[in-house]
């Protein structure tokens, strides 16, 4: 769950600006996101954004047909888009929102009417591909969950060939679930790129990928491929008016399906598979040291940002690990990045909880043991408050314990079967594979960044702790 | 929510006549008129095309709320405007006009008044509302769907 502040304004402040407001807070409650949009109507501002409420937000979402004061906003992620869009499509605004250019004071003045444009064309061809990429992804990944989950229970029930009736449907619905993680890779990054009508041929181009064994490499490539495809259609065919309707019915659907679709199996499909087959063969091939040290790298990223563009990195590479395993197999690649991911948090909420509390304020303390919370859950983001308080002596501590985390669990050689969940999935039968080994890789991570920070922070004086305490 | 407030019986139509977008404005306005609740159509309605210059009303999703706020106002109004049909209405979904909403505001107008055409505004982004909306019977079940807390 992310959470965003937005503000909705409109020309007259009757209509639109509530309108829109409501759409974004049923938007955010569909896909599961916290928000508060301060509506600056003809009333005047209301539910106005409180400054820890700006603080808190991942994104900020303005949706006005007006010029909205953006200053409160400086170093949020922020997005700015006419009032009728958040009207019409609120969830892929709230979505694109998080992938949204930072917002710096005085790079805009006045200039309002085609920001949204100019911040697209403002991003780097690199950054748009990410943001689409990371859209494919966050969908497809409750897939795996579920289907992972769900396979690793069916073995557990029945044995490595399912026997029984229970272990067979729960078999059945897992195959079904992993198999559809790769129609919604491919189909939401398309969408990414192209909004609703890029869904089908993403779909399809996921599908086919799944069907021709070219991998998590040939669904995200498929779902490039239909994305853009459509959007080039969209340029190049002009309809009379009357026939317009047919457009999004009939036409875009059918020939962006075939295009991409034919592209897809006659040009580059061939090499996708030798990629992705590659790929696989190198992973799988991958013993002793090489695997270890690919383990401190990838546990190492896994901290370096607390899940920013190099967290996601290596947690994408996990991810693609895991899918191009055959089934009943885990990967110990995975395994290696999701406890990595973990130690963060937990370090940091065992150092301000337990064995460094006079180190920390009582604000930190009380966000130490969320931070438990967190970290069990394999939500590194848990440990940002204390990052962003203090980098210089955070970030390179839970750095190494993460790496060692890492490098240890490719050591034990333990595997996992799902893309997430933390320490819930350890007690899952058949989830995790070494479940001991993987505790204790994670606890020795833990402790020795734990240790690491306590060390190196300085305890703070009493006088400075009451005032913490006042404000 | 206090809707009689803004209107009555005498500013609901479940089955408009015509199928164009200025035809449709022009007969809600005319019932407001015919209430009393305009000093001047003419400032009015000039006030309202205005507004759709700048941007449509139509929201998309069957639904358009045109509205203007004028000195031609008398008391703050709402009239509804039903067309099973579809008026033609270049929505943003490019999709005809079924439930309609004009709006007159004063040029000084309460907060009361304002407040509730923002909760009006509100509730018609749910579909369950909209569906009731084309459903309904009576002008009364007008009032229960939109005066429904939620």
């Amino acid at each position: 769950m992310k959470r965003i502040v937005a503000i909705t304004s409109c020309s007259t402040g009757i209509a639109h600006t509530y309108m829109a407001a409501e759409a974004l807070e049923v938007a955010a409650k569909e896909i599961g996101h916290e928000i508060k949009v301060e509506t600056q109507g003809s009333i005047g501002a209301e539910n106005v954004l409180s400054k820890e409420d700006i603080e808190q937000a991942d994104a900020v979402v303005i949706a006005a047909s007006t010029t909205v004061d953006k200053s409160r906003f400086k170093g949020k992620r922020l997005l700015e888009v006419d009032v009728n869009e958040a009207i019409q499509d609120g969830e892929s605004l709230l979505e694109r929102s998080f992938d949204a250019p930072i917002y710096q004071k005085g790079s805009d003045t006045g200039e309002k009417v085609n920001s949204e444009k100019q911040g697209k064309e403002g991003k780097s061809s690199f950054q748009e591909v990410y943001s689409h990429l990371m859209t494919g992804v966050s969908y497809m990944i409750p897939f795996v969950v579920a289907g992972g989950l769900l396979i690793a229970l069916s073995f557990a029930f029945g044995g490595i060939n399912a026997e029984g009736e229970l272990a067979s449907s729960l078999k059945e619905l897992g195959d079904i679930a992993m198999t559809l993680m790769w129609p919604a890779l491919g189909g939401y990054v398309a969408f990414s790129i192209a909004s609703r009508p890029g869904l089908v041929p993403g779909m399809v181009a996921g599908m086919l990928a799944s069907s021709m064994d070219a991998g998590f490499l040939g669904s995200m490539v498929g779902g490039f491929l239909a994305g853009y495809t459509i959007v080039i259609l969209r340029k190049w065919i002009r309809l009379p008016k009357n026939f317009s309707g047919l457009l999004p019915i009939l036409i875009l659907p059918l020939l962006s399906v075939l295009i991409s679709g034919l592209i897809f199996i006659y040009v580059i499909g061939g090499p996708l598979i030798a990629l992705n087959d590659g790929l696989t063969g190198w992973l799988n091939g991958l013993t002793g040291i090489n695997s270890i040290l690919l383990g401190l790298i990838l546990g190492g990223m896994m901290a370096i940002d607390l899940a920013g563009p190099i967290g996601k990195a290596a947690y994408f590479f996990g991810v693609a690990s895991l899918t191009n395993l055959s089934q009943g197999e885990v990967s110990t690649v995975m395994a290696a990045v999701m406890v990595a991911g973990m130690v963060p948090p937990l370090a940091m909420a065992l150092s301000s909880t337990i064995i460094g509390k006079d180190r920390y304020t009582l604000e930190q303390r009380e966000a130490g043991k969320s931070a438990w919370v967190l970290g069990f859950s394999f939500i590194s983001e848990g440990a940002i408050p204390f990052a962003v308080a203090d980098p210089i002596r955070v970030l390179p501590s839970v750095t190494v314990g993460a790496a060692i985390t890492g490098a240890l669990s490719m050591l034990f050689g333990t595997g996992i079967a799902v893309p997430h969940g933390g320490f819930f999935v350890f007690f899952i039968p058949g989830a995790v594979e070494g479940v001991l080994l993987y505790v204790l890789a994670l606890a020795v991570g833990v402790a020795v960044s734990g240790i690491l920070v306590t060390v190196l922070k300085k305890p703070i004086h009493t006088s400075v702790e009451t005032d913490s305490r006042v404000q | 929510m206090g809707l009689e407030n803004l209107m009555s019986d005498a500013l609901i139509c479940l089955d408009l006549q015509v199928d164009d977008k200025t035809g449709a404005i022009h007969e809600l306005a005319d019932l407001m008129e015919a209430d009393q609740r305009l000093k001047s159509k003419r400032k009015y309605i000039k006030a309202v095309m205005k507004r759709e210059a700048e941007s449509t009303t139509g929201i998309g999703m069957g639904v358009a709320i045109p509205h203007g706020k004028s000195k031609g106002v008398r008391e703050p109004s709402l009239a509804f405007g039903r067309s099973q049909a579809g008026i033609a209405y270049d929505s943003l979904d490019g999709k005809p006009v079924n439930l309609m909403f004009l709006i007159a505001v004063p040029e000084s107008s309460n907060d009361t008044h304002l407040k509730i055409l923002s909760q009006l505004s509100r509730k018609l982004m749910h579909e369950e509302v909209r569906q009731k909306l084309l459903q309904m019977q009576t002008k009364d079940e007008l009032y229960e769907i939109l005066g429904d807390e939620g």
